[in-house]
């Protein structure tokens, strides 16, 4: 039965990674036509897979999602225009950002995170943190 | 100001209860005692304390036909006070905990309490005539982790839990002798002591302070991740609100009418909570007097300090002087709230209730006054 369930997942894998990488081809062309707040949005769409054994799709959404992240120049103005369901989607995104350690990533992964607060308040970063189901 | 009365009565409380007439408030001031203040000429002076625990005492429930006053502490035992004359005369439970005891409630018609412990079971307590003592009735199985609120429905057999493993869940109580079994009542044909109503896994995070509404039909708790959940039709199918705010998470609440719910915690100051015509709940707005927030890092709240220094590393220069002193401006209680009572005048319309904190002091709301909430009560 286990063996069963190994196998189904890995097949799932391919696609997921397609997935993955087709929405990475969508924010970069979005990025290209200045289309900054739609790539966000497409970034922010679902959680990459759960599983233990595929971190790795969680590194490759997260590639996506950081050049959607870093292509902002103005964060309040993406914000006054975000859906307020994906709050608490783009705070989780933004501490993975701030755990990076790269001067540029945090310096934005910051800013948005001190506007986000500001808009979506204290309980905002608390739901990031608590929240070990979704994961990104 | 919805806040008429506020009393600091020590350094900290970790809860408080009321007598039936509402003239003596029974706390724990963080230690191992339960002092009770009475109201004697606008002052308020201790008459009494209660010195029977050997650790903090974490739940007080004082019973409001029968008189008595129940206290659970964390040295995993109870008492049971009866008012004898001038003085408080307790009686040992014996719970057979090996874990704190964190919480209790008198059912609805006095006849049990329930006790929500460390040791991830709750117990429930009956009195049995021919033996003059209380028997305790463990329900073991369940939980997965410490409970750290119980609530009994109005039918004196359902109680609700929340735990630190995210769960809501309803039990049955019915025990032979002491409940009279309903005939078709229809709500619980499963009348099986301990037996497992309906789990309710609506939080990632740890749970407290659960609450049913005055007529039964709604449960409300809260999660340790800033939301509080509203459930109706408990039973295989229930219907669950998830309520998301942006403010530090809540510890406790309370149903002051069907359609509105005051939720108290982390950020000193009542949230009220209320369900429209088509039974959506939402965030009204604060009941105590709050400072509008700024944007910034000149917000009035007590983080602001912090996160001030924190944004001020990516803007090189920026200036901290202009940052305001951390104490939180016009807030009534001036740190966590942990416990809330209901305190309705018998006939009266208005609707009141206290908080007490880690503050030390206990507050008394007044709804009366606040227009834009008549509508909800």
């Amino acid at each position: 039965m286990a063996e069963a369930k190994k196998s189904m997942g890995f097949d799932n894998v391919e696609d997921i990674l397609t997935k993955i990488e087709n929405k990475s081809l969508k924010i970069e062309s979005l990025i290209k036509q200045y289309k900054f707040i739609e790539a966000i949005k497409t970034a922010l769409e679902g959680y990459p897979p759960q599983d233990e054994r595929c971190k790795h799709l969680q590194s490759a959404n997260w590639i996506g999602v950081h050049k959607a992240l870093m292509a902002i120049k103005d964060v309040e103005g993406m914000l006054r225009s975000l859906d307020p369901q994906y709050y608490d989607i783009l705070m989780k995104y933004a501490y993975r950002g701030l755990s990076s350690g790269n001067r540029t990533t945090c310096d934005q992964c910051l800013k948005i995170h001190e506007k986000l607060t500001e808009k979506a308040g204290f309980g905002c970063i608390l739901r990031s943190l608590v929240d070990t189901v979704n994961t990104v | 100001m919805a806040a008429v009365a506020v009393h600091q009565f020590a350094q900290c409380i970790t809860c408080h209860a009321w007598s039936p007439d509402h003239s003596m408030v029974a706390f724990c001031p963080n230690n191992n005692e339960v002092h009770i203040y009475k109201l004697v000429n606008d002052k308020w002076e201790k008459v009494h304390v209660l010195q029977k625990h050997d650790q903090i005492v974490s739940g007080i429930d004082w019973s409001g036909k029968s008189n008595r006053i129940v206290s659970v502490s964390h040295d995993r035992n109870s008492y049971v006070w009866n008012r004898e004359g001038p003085e408080w005369v307790p009686t040992l439970v014996i719970l057979r905990l090996n874990r704190a005891a964190l919480c209790v409630r008198w059912s609805p018609k006095e006849n049990k309490f329930a006790v929500g412990s460390g040791a991830k079971t709750v117990c429930v307590c009956y009195y049995e005539q021919e033996n003059n003592w209380w028997v305790s009735k463990v329900i073991r199985k369940k939980h997965d982790s410490s409970v750290t609120s119980v609530a009994w429905h109005p039918n004196n057999i359902l109680l609700a839990t929340t735990s630190t493993d995210g769960k809501c869940r309803v039990f049955s109580t019915f025990i032979k002798g002491v409940d009279t079994r309903e005939s078709k009542t229809g709500s619980s044909s499963d009348p099986k002591f301990g037996e497992q109503i309906v789990q309710l896994d609506l939080s990632s995070s740890w749970a407290f302070g659960v609450k049913w509404s005055p007529s039964g039909n709604t449960l409300a708790y809260v999660g340790h991740n800033s939301m509080i959940y509203f459930v109706d039709d408990i039973g295989p199918s229930p219907l669950a609100q998830n309520v998301a705010f942006r403010n530090l998470p809540l510890r406790d609440v309370l149903f002051v009418s069907e359609k509105m719910v005051i939720g108290v915690g982390f950020d000193c100051n009542p949230m009220v909570f209320a369900a429209d015509k088509s039974g959506l709940w939402s965030f009204i707005r604060f009941l105590g007097e709050r400072k509008e927030s700024l944007s910034g890092p000149k917000s009035g709240s007590q983080f602001s300090e912090a996160f001030g220094k924190l944004y001020a590393q990516a803007k090189h220069g920026l200036s901290n002087d202009t940052v305001e002193p951390s104490k939180i401006q016009g807030a009534v209680h001036d740190n966590c709230i942990n416990c809330i009572a209901l305190l309705n005048k018998k006939g009266s319309q208005t609707k009141r209730f206290s908080t007490s904190g880690m503050d030390g002091k206990v507050v008394i709301w007044d709804l009366g006054n606040q227009q834009d909430l008549k509508e909800y009560l």
